[in-house]
């Protein structure tokens, strides 16, 4: 071959792959192939076909290995880029390793992955959540009801209803009325809980709607309530969050996110307690402000055709959110119902809509 | 590259009276000084063997690895999830390149195509038992993919340490890890159901168990691992632990006591004004206080626990019979770097996670040296050449038993 030497040349060191000794060598490296040049030895010539590039690495030797074992190190990165380049060897990864060695990618690299989080997270999450949830068949709703009770009940955070059974009558057929109404095939069912069953820990007033229609209501909510209309305005809002299935999406999405964080971080024990403490998010992890004001226009459908007006969800809300925010409460800092004057705003502008 | 030697200089100490032979070194070599305890030879005729050190260096540097990290993360986020096992592998490739003993760097060879199958199995059945475990007509299948996962846990590990040594590879020759799966039901299932049963007590003696398991099967080229560790620094590691704990929660826990009991003293003990509001209020402060100290209480003597087994695993490792590892870093340092990394991750939300895993890397490598009273570059290649069929389909699920 004419000019057979003046073909590019890398200082470095070769292993035969059957001892750990390293001899150094030079490779020339040759449009058909490279030939390696031993100290003391025949010149070995291999074919570029059987000559592997291992992907480059910031600050460390590249690396060519043979087929029968044997490697080939070099600190020489520029030339071996050139070879590789020329053979159409480790394209992408060759690509990859451009981007790490530049601070603008490293920059953009934090921008795109941070933007895609929150994206994925804010909207495609919660959007696949739901789809999840509408799709979900009706016999596993069950049983996140009843999971989330044994939890609820193991925990103390509710107990037996103090009410007569004369008032707990009652509630339940202003319920029954509410969740023939809301219709949808659910295993609806109204469970009055005294909410301080341990003194001033709780829930307190409250009310919240479990996957397959399970409507809890406690009695300090009861007790606030200054007309029944107040808490019918309440359960046809629960009842709302039944029929959207806001409680299973919210499940979903926690499941999501779990599932994103054991991706980025590999750790599969913390998603595996996340996981085991859905019953617990169900209840108490609030649901979106845009869930809560789709079961606000359900509770103002019923009450618009039953009463005429909204007034009553509107009262009780305004009075909740005193009661809570007063100096005789704990400030609740998970308050599962955010932004209680626009919701207010929305229920007087869907009574002034129906005019 | 700022601030690196040049590693290749690093290693002209060769010991001038290295044995010259060429004879490859490992078990089955009849080489003329196989041991370092044949350096007394009943004959006297051999002297005592040249005992050279070789420093490991970590050249890795927080920067550069940043960016590699970043990059690679982005691409998973945008490939939703399928670059993953690419970025895996070159995090890793990034830590063995610039891990160098005696001018030679160490390699992370495994393929990112076979690890993409096991991560989607892996990943379908986690997805399967997380989403059946809620639901009571399907919760047999989270409970069998449970039992499947707690009975080949053992097997998994096994393949685990084997993909991880095959693909290791260090001065051109290949690690290999030849343990039977039966004795990693042995170290990995008896143990650890005997650690359980016994409330702990024979907990040390499981790390014993497969602390050794590890290194009794592991093999650089033909040259066989061997540990020569004992099971009292086992019980002496966990009794430091304990003791760590009991102190420290006495310590805190003794002042809290005395605050609350001030606290009811300040209020003159009445029950009837007291003001129960208030005392709820810090109750639940104090629960949540006391939960949140045990918790970081817990994982720093689990960190110490992991620091000072590794340290005593490397003052304890031997391979082929002519090399030693040695360990001097501090597993208390080891502790403090833990956690303020955890700090400072958590602080950045996880950008400072490049950092910390190279400032631990560092540390931890900084203080490791191989000593060997014969030259490293006469480690023969094993002579059962790559891994068999059945050994490479094994390995697919590779990879994930040490993670867990």
């Amino acid at each position: 071959m004419p000019g057979g030497d003046s073909w590019p040349e890398v200082p470095g060191v070769f292993f035969d792959g059957r001892s750990s000794r390293d001899h150094p060598a030079t490779l020339h490296l040759e449009p058909d192939g490279v030939r390696l040049r031993l100290a003391g030895r025949a010149d070995h010539h291999w074919r570029a076909a059987d000559v592997t590039v291992d992907p480059a690495l910031p600050g460390v030797r590249r690396a060519l290995s043979f087929p029968d074992g044997s490697r080939f190190e070099t600190a020489e990165h520029a030339t071996v880029r050139a070879w590789e380049t020329r053979h159409g060897r480790n394209r992408l990864l060759g690509g990859v390793a451009r981007l790490e060695a530049s601070w603008g990618a490293a920059l953009g690299a934090v921008a795109v992955t941070g933007a895609l989080l929150w994206g994925f997270v804010t909207f495609g999450l919660p959007a696949l959540a739901r789809q999840a949830a509408a799709v979900t068949p009706q016999g596993v709703l069950a049983s996140f009801d009843r999971e989330a009770m044994r939890v609820l009940e193991g925990q103390d955070l509710i107990g037996p209803s103090g009410l007569s059974a004369a008032r707990q009558a009652q509630l339940q057929a202003a319920f029954r009325d509410v969740s023939g109404w809301a219709g949808g095939g659910y295993g609806y069912r109204l469970l009055l809980r005294d909410g301080e069953p341990a003194g001033g820990v709780g829930m307190g007033a409250n009310a919240f709607a479990l996957p397959n229609g399970t409507v809890v209501m406690t009695d300090q909510l009861v007790a606030l309530a200054r007309s029944d209309r107040e808490l019918i305005g309440v359960l046809a809002h629960e009842a709302g969050h039944v029929t959207q299935r806001h409680g299973l999406a919210s499940v979903y999405q926690a499941l999501g996110l779990s599932l994103i964080v054991t991706a980025l971080t590999g750790d599969v024990v913390s998603a595996s307690t996340f996981a085991a403490a859905v019953p617990v998010a169900l209840v108490q992890g609030g649901y979106s402000r845009a869930a809560e004001t789709q079961s606000d226009a359900v509770a103002a459908r019923y009450l618009l055709e039953r009463y005429g007006t909204t007034r009553p969800l509107q009262t009780i809300l305004a009075r909740l959110e005193s009661a809570e925010g007063g100096a005789d409460g704990l400030p609740d800092l998970l308050s599962t119902h955010p932004g209680t004057a626009a919701r207010i705003e929305h229920l007087r502008q869907l009574e002034d809509a129906a005019r | 590259m700022a601030g690196m030697s040049d590693p290749v200089s690093l290693s002209k100490d060769r010991p001038a009276a290295a044995p010259d032979s060429g004879t490859p070194l490992g078990r089955h070599a009849a080489a003329p000084a196989t041991g370092i305890h044949s350096g007394h030879a009943a004959d006297g005729t051999q002297a005592a063997p040249v005992v050279t050190t070789y420093p490991v260096s970590f050249t890795g540097s927080a920067g550069e690895y940043f960016r590699l990290w970043i990059v690679n993360a982005a691409l998973t986020v945008v490939t939703l999830g399928l670059y993953l096992p690419w970025a895996r592998v070159r995090n890793r490739q990034y830590f063995y390149g610039h891990t160098w003993v005696d001018g030679h760097n160490f390699e992370y060879r495994a393929d990112p195509r076979r690890l993409l199958r096991s991560y989607l199995l892996v990943g379908a059945l986690f997805l399967a038992y997380v989403l059946t475990s809620e639901s009571e007509s399907l919760g047999w299948v989270s409970v069998l993919i449970a039992l499947l996962f707690l009975g080949l846990y053992p097997w998994l590990v096994a393949q685990s340490m084997r993909f991880q040594a095959v693909n290791t590879v260090h001065r051109g020759l290949r690690f290999h890890f030849d343990g039977r799966v039966r004795d990693a039901y042995v170290a990995y299932g008896a143990a650890n159901v005997a650690a359980a049963v016994s409330g702990g007590l024979a907990l040390p003696w499981a790390w014993f168990m497969q602390r050794r398991y590890q290194l009794d099967h592991l093999r650089y080229g033909s040259a066989r691992g061997l540990f020569r560790g004992d099971v009292a620094p086992m019980y002496l590691i966990a009794l430091t632990a304990l003791g760590v704990m009991a102190g420290a929660g006495l310590l805190l826990g003794v002042p809290a006591v005395v605050a609350v009991v001030a606290w009811m003293a300040a209020q003159g003990f009445e029950l009837d004004s007291l003001n129960w509001m208030g005392a709820g209020l810090f109750g639940v402060f104090f629960v949540a206080a006391a939960y949140v100290i045990l918790l970081v209480l817990q994982g720093v003597v689990w960190q110490y626990v992991r620091a000072a087994t590794m340290r005593y695993v490397l003052n304890s490792a031997e391979l082929g019979g002519v090399v030693r590892t040695g360990a001097t870093f501090n597993p208390w340092r080891v502790v403090w770097i833990s956690v303020s990394n955890g700090v400072a991750q958590l602080l950045t939300l996880g950008l400072a996670t490049p950092w910390a895993d190279i400032r631990r890397s560092r540390y931890l490598l900084q203080g490791v040296t191989v000593r060997a009273i014969a030259p490293l570059d006469e480690f023969a290649g094993s002579a059962g050449g790559p891994e068999s069929a059945l050994g490479e389909a094994a390995t697919e699920l590779l990879d994930i038993g040490l993670g867990f």
